[in-house]
């Protein structure tokens, strides 16, 4: 079975930011959530770089980790994604992302009580009926069954965020790295996938290094 | 008597030093670990833009950006912390979490409520040595015990939500399923966040109305020396409240009480522009000292109610018989009724 994983080329992305407008779009996300934000770091000095960024569908998901109903799972493709029945708006996995996916409809409510969070899905909808109305209106379209990939990174004019099988993924950025020889680093891919071993031993990702 | 009182507070402060220092290691340990990792913000040794190296190395740029050594990112969503490209704080707060709180929180739970229990098979009941008398004194005013049961039910109330969301996850769920579990923890959230600011509310008239009468006076010495006399069972002269209960009323109900109040209101008003960084700090503290809290009301719910003949009778009509005052307060009772035993 394939693992489905993101990748941003950092030398691609040009901050066009369509990959946000495509995810708002596509699953007509509710106003004040951002499944996918493109961050620019070093703006406007030499060496500038932007990456698109939403739900990594960790190996070792922080979310899953601390949700006390365990309202997420893990589908056969790898992905992290949630049940909305099930949660109970906490805000834990919001607070324990590193990549602040997770995110709650802030409405006008009483003692600011949060609704239920709203992540990337990999474009993969939600449990229950694939493509029924529940499941487009709970957790966006569900493309995946579709055959289809996620629509971020089928719209992305550079091809800087790409989606799909793992093992695809690896030749294509192999070969890119091969051709302009650098950059081979691939931004959030430790974090969320950790050595290649997380997968299989199921385990956290390291803390980071002390410099 | 004035330097007996003083040196009563030197030793005071001694015991609450000996307390408190570690506790209060333990919480920096905590915040440190939580706080070197703070997101969003430039380190002063860093220079604050860092240029990508093209095409080498960048992978130690990223490591730079995750353990937020330079300027934040720049992004056009208008979302809170949307410019923050990673935040390692999270995965940092999750292991403290789903770690010692978790683990040593559960532990503490279980041997206070081992400890107790065999304390009453072995002891059982402290029952009144003289016969009642029927002669009555006031010992709660109406607004006192109104106040003590506010707070009291409140709590009660929030240790079982806030205990289920810590742990219903690994008590409720194997045994009924995780849809059970998210309905009841769905119920347990809504009540823990709307009970939270009453008990708050109250437990600030509870302490305001009794921090008088919980003063250390020379008598607590002999008390906490004695330990109140709970395992020799020989009865310690002590004031309106004894030093078991000042005890309870300053660390448990006063420094912990404010702690989850504080950090709960944090929690339950993310308001006021609170980054996900003060929301897990407010969190670590929050259930730390909640579980401090919880395994010491197991004692004093415990010597309040089947722990102690009568004491219950207090809180309850507002009235306790002299045999218990002469008793249990020996002090207070020669106060208010001015007769020596």
């Amino acid at each position: 079975m394939a693992r489905m994983k993101f990748v941003c080329d950092a030398e691609r992305c040009i901050n066009c930011n369509g990959c946000v407008t495509a995810c708002k779009n596509e699953h007509e996300v509710p106003w004040g959530i951002q499944r996918r934000r493109v961050v620019t770091l070093n703006e406007g000095q030499p060496g500038e770089k932007s990456i698109s960024v939403a739900c990594m569908h960790c190996s070792d998901a922080p979310c899953m980790a601390v949700c006390p109903t365990n309202c997420f799972y893990r589908t056969e493709e790898g992905l992290v994604l949630h049940d909305k029945d099930k949660c109970i708006g906490c805000g834990y996995c919001f607070y324990a992302c590193p990549f602040g996916a997770p995110q709650f409809p802030n409405g006008a409510s009483a003692f600011a009580a949060r609704g239920k969070m709203d992540k990337c899905t990999f474009c993969a909808g939600g449990p229950g009926e694939n493509g029924s109305e529940e499941e487009l209106k709970k957790y966006g379209r569900n493309r995946l069954a579709e055959g289809k990939l996620p629509l971020c990174a089928e719209m992305c004019s550079t091809k800087a965020l790409i989606a799909g099988d793992a093992e695809v993924l690896s030749d294509i950025m192999r070969e890119r790295v091969l051709r302009r020889g650098y950059g081979a680093e691939l931004w959030g891919w430790r974090v969320a996938y950790g050595d290649g071993k997380q997968a299989q031993r199921g385990q956290r990702v390291h803390a980071p290094e002390k410099p | 008597m004035s330097r007996l009182i003083a040196c009563w507070m030197r030793r005071v402060g001694r015991c609450t030093a000996a307390l408190l220092v570690p506790l209060l290691m333990v919480t920096a340990a905590y915040g440190a670990e939580v706080g070197s990792y703070r997101g969003g913000r430039i380190d002063p040794q860093a220079p604050a833009v860092m240029v990508v190296p093209q095409g080498h190395n960048a992978a130690a740029f990223y490591d730079g950006v995750r353990r937020s050594l330079y300027a934040p990112g720049v992004t056009s969503i208008q979302t809170p912390e949307a410019n923050v490209l990673i935040q390692s704080e999270g995965n940092t707060w999750r292991q403290i979490r789903n770690g010692p709180i978790t683990v040593w929180g559960g532990w503490l739970i279980l041997a206070v409520m081992v400890a107790i229990t065999l304390f009453y098979l072995v002891k059982g009941t402290i029952k009144l040595h003289e016969p009642t008398t029927g002669r009555k004194l006031l010992r709660f005013t109406v607004y006192e015990r109104l106040v003590h049961w506010v707070v009291a039910i409140s709590f009660v109330l929030l240790a079982l939500t806030g205990l289920s969301l810590l742990f219903g996850k690994h008590l409720i769920e194997p045994i009924f399923g995780t849809s059970v579990n998210a309905a009841l923890l769905w119920v347990a959230k809504n009540v823990h966040n709307y009970t939270g600011p009453l008990f708050g509310f109250f437990l600030v008239l509870m302490i305001v109305r009794w921090a008088k009468d919980n003063l250390f006076t020379s008598v607590d010495w002999l008390w906490a020396k004695k330990f109140g006399g709970l395992l020799s069972g020989e009865e310690i002269p002590s004031g309106r409240f004894n030093f078991g209960e000042k005890f309870w009323f300053w660390v448990g109900v006063t420094v912990l009480g404010l702690t989850i109040t504080v950090t709960g209101l944090i929690l339950d008003f993310p308001l006021f522009g609170q980054t996900r960084q003060d929301m897990q700090l407010a969190h670590i503290f929050h259930a730390s000292a909640a579980l401090f809290m919880i395994a010491m009301a197991f004692g004093h719910i415990y010597i309040g109610t089947i722990g102690s003949e009568g004491s219950l009778e207090g809180m309850k009509t507002g009235y306790v018989d002299e045999a218990w005052a002469k008793q249990h307060h020996a002090v207070w009772y020669q106060e208010i009724t001015g007769r020596r035993q």
